[in-house]
């Protein structure tokens, strides 16, 4: 998978000359790639030339290059500096996104769930308001300057009383803090009602559900005990929400129900209708998600899992017909790939706390369990309800804010996420855009280093960013690449900034 | 690599070669050996001064054909990582130095700077000493 096709002879480096940079194949091109995220295709009679410090400033190729800082003679160290910093700009900051379970309670048992989760009835699992005040008193101890509360479950909204004093107090408690507030709900929807919907939208709090395509795929994938289609009640109150925002004088394009979807073995032939479904709804940014082999998902796998060549594929032919919408005028972006393209051409990192080096569990997202515990995010929540208290980091009652931040697991995750001490990315031609979430590996291989060859998630974003590579590398109109530049413009919704994406973990 | 090795070896699922230390330093030859791990098990074993046998176990089924072609991406490997390798170290001073430049250089004074900034203000607004005026110029009375 990660092998280089290509004859080189590491005699012929001229060392004064070059600077760093990393290499790959793509389509028969040398794709060049360095600290900066700066890339450059070049054929491999031009890259032998570089190598040999053969490109002179007579050259048609040595501005190019040079302006992305492949040379090591004749470059501005001091800009370099800014850009790298730019870049890391994400390691200034403290924890950012809160997750806070309300419940572990749940009217949906989904086929892929993640989340941990219990029936109605079961009451003991709801958060109290007391552990909710004490939540948002520790996330208000980062300091970030934006400060996100994302509700999870189980379904958070079966217990609503939690997410209004969580709001009501995170915004009072903000009129002294003044950061930058995002509130933001994960919801399935179907517990929803009028009095619910016209106070999360008087707050300002973001909604975001799950829609896994068609009636059919989605009632497939997300089996509900009420009685009627799961698809039918949520995407009712998707309708109503943005009706809502509309009436309030709210632009629509900013502010709307969000939507993720999970891919299962259904989804595989159904990209395109997926992604029609998403259109016809007005939603602008499909994620094509695939399965996590844990949680639910470990047992129902032989059932509704597939190889990872097999979700590349889909992907691939979904992504396709994504382009081909924009090309017909349909403003739709994927979003894993506005992600990665963002690295790629952009100055900036978009901070996706899984795509990240270092990752940003327990240092850019905590999650707080309904019963106060803290965890380095959800998936360590998700470790901790499968029987394994490793990722755990402490408990708002008993626990100060720099004993979690300075906790050895916080640390390790980070140790085992620097990709430039990681045996395949520290030399990997994606290292500069790519991340790699320990979490993911530990699920996986009870190892939170794992084998980045034998990786499913690394072999995601590899598949994901070979293929973009791929289009930009065969853009000869430079049609494509103006679509990609497109995806990575955000606009900030007033009084929000696109600072990191939230609603990224599956419900 | 030895050209005996590249022909000798080959069964069922295996093959089998040696890497000469004196073309390629260990850190390369298990640099290569790492990125076939998603579809062989590697084992590496001196067998020899400077001499490394690197037997590879496909994990599913291969033809000889299949198992001939690893030795010669192997091969092609050893190289990328032996250029790879220098690469990294010809730029690895370089490299630290702009990083440290790039996430320890502070924005503007520290928040320690700000703070002696303002005591040291503070006290010179009352400075009967004169602190702060040039030595060659005289003081106030």
């Amino acid at each position: 998978m990660m092998l280089t096709d290509l004859a080189v002879d590491p005699r012929s480096f001229d060392k004064d000359k070059v600077g760093y940079f990393r290499y790959g194949m793509v389509d028969g091109r040398v794709l060049m790639t360095n600290d900066v995220g700066e890339h450059l295709f070049l054929s491999p009679e031009d890259f032998r030339r570089f190598l040999a410090g053969q490109i002179g400033p007579e050259d048609a190729l040595y501005e190019p290059l040079r302006r992305r800082y492949f040379f090591k003679h004749d470059f501005d160290l001091d800009a370099l500096a800014v850009k790298i910093r730019r870049k890391k700009a994400f390691l200034q900051h403290g924890p950012h996104l809160h997750a806070v379970v309300t419940t572990l309670r749940c009217n949906h048992a989904c086929r892929y769930c993640h989340a941990s989760r219990t029936d109605m009835d079961r009451v003991d699992t709801d958060m109290s308001l007391d552990t909710a005040r004490k939540v948002v008193d520790f996330a208000f101890r980062s300091p970030t300057p934006v400060l996100g509360f994302e509700f999870q479950g189980g379904e958070p909204t079966a217990n609503f009383p939690v997410i209004q004093f969580v709001c009501d107090y995170a915004l009072e408690k903000n009129r002294y803090e003044n950061k930058e507030l995002l509130l933001s709900l994960v919801t399935n929807l179907t517990l929803m009602d009028d009095e619910k919907m016209n106070y999360l939208l008087d707050k300002g709090v973001m909604v975001c559900t799950s829609l896994d395509g068609p009636a059919d795929l989605h009632d497939y994938n997300r089996g509900w005990t009420g009685k009627t289609s799961s698809y039918a009640s949520v995407t009712g109150w998707m309708d109503k929400f943005n009706a809502e925002w509309v009436r309030r004088g709210f632009d629509p394009d900013l502010f709307h129900v969000d939507a993720l979807m999970t891919t299962t073995r259904a989804s595989l032939t159904r990209g395109k209708e997926i992604v029609d479904e998403y259109v016809g709804r007005g939603i602008r940014s499909v994620h094509i998600r695939p399965l996590n082999p844990f949680g639910f998902a470990v047992n129902t796998w032989k059932q509704i899992g597939y190889s990872m060549d097999e979700f590349l594929e889909f992907y691939r032919t979904t992504l396709d017909h994504v382009i081909a919408l924009n090309r017909q005028g349909v403003f739709v972006q994927e979003r894993l790939a506005s992600l990665f393209l963002t690295k790629m051409l952009t100055p900036d990192d978009p901070n996706y706390s899984d795509c990240r080096s270092p990752c940003g569990s327990g240092s850019a997202q905590l999650a707080y369990n309904f019963d106060g515990s803290i965890y380095t995010d959800d998936e360590g929540r998700m470790a901790a309800h499968m029987g394994n208290d490793f990722f755990k980091l402490g408990h708002v009652d008993s626990s100060s804010f720099d004993e979690v931040l300075r906790h050895p697991t916080v640390k390790a995750l980070a140790v085992a996420s620097i990709q430039d001490a990681l045996p395949a990315c520290h030399s990997c031609v994606y290292k500069p855009t790519c991340g790699v979430q320990p979490l993911h590996n530990y699920m996986f291989d009870g190892d939170i280093f794992g084998q980045r060859p034998l990786s499913r998630k690394c072999q995601e974003f590899y598949g994901v960013q070979k293929y973009l590579y791929h289009l930009l590398a065969n853009d000869a109109d430079g049609s494509v690449e103006r679509i990609f530049r497109r995806w990575t413009i955000s606009r900030s919704r007033p009084g929000t900034t696109p600072y990191a994406p939230a609603n990224e973990v599956s419900s | 690599m030895t050209e005996n090795a590249l022909s000798s070896e080959v069964d069922e699922r295996r093959v089998r070669f040696t890497v000469d230390e004196s073309i390629y330093e260990l850190d390369v030859i298990m640099g290569a050996a790492y990125l076939f791990l998603d579809r062989c098990y590697v084992f590496l074993d001196r067998v020899g001064d400077r001499k490394v046998q690197v037997v590879l176990r496909a994990r599913q089924a291969a033809t000889e054909e299949e198992l001939l072609a690893l030795i010669g991406q192997f091969s092609s490997e050893l190289l990328n990582q032996a250029l790879r390798k220098q690469v990294g170290e010809s730029n690895g001073r370089l490299r630290e130095f702009i990083m440290a430049k790039a996430l320890f250089a502070a924005d503007g004074p520290s928040t320690i700077d700000r703070l002696l900034a303002e005591l040291d203000a503070e006290e010179m607004a009352s400075d009967d000493l004169d602190i702060p005026v040039p030595w060659e110029k005289p003081a106030s009375e």
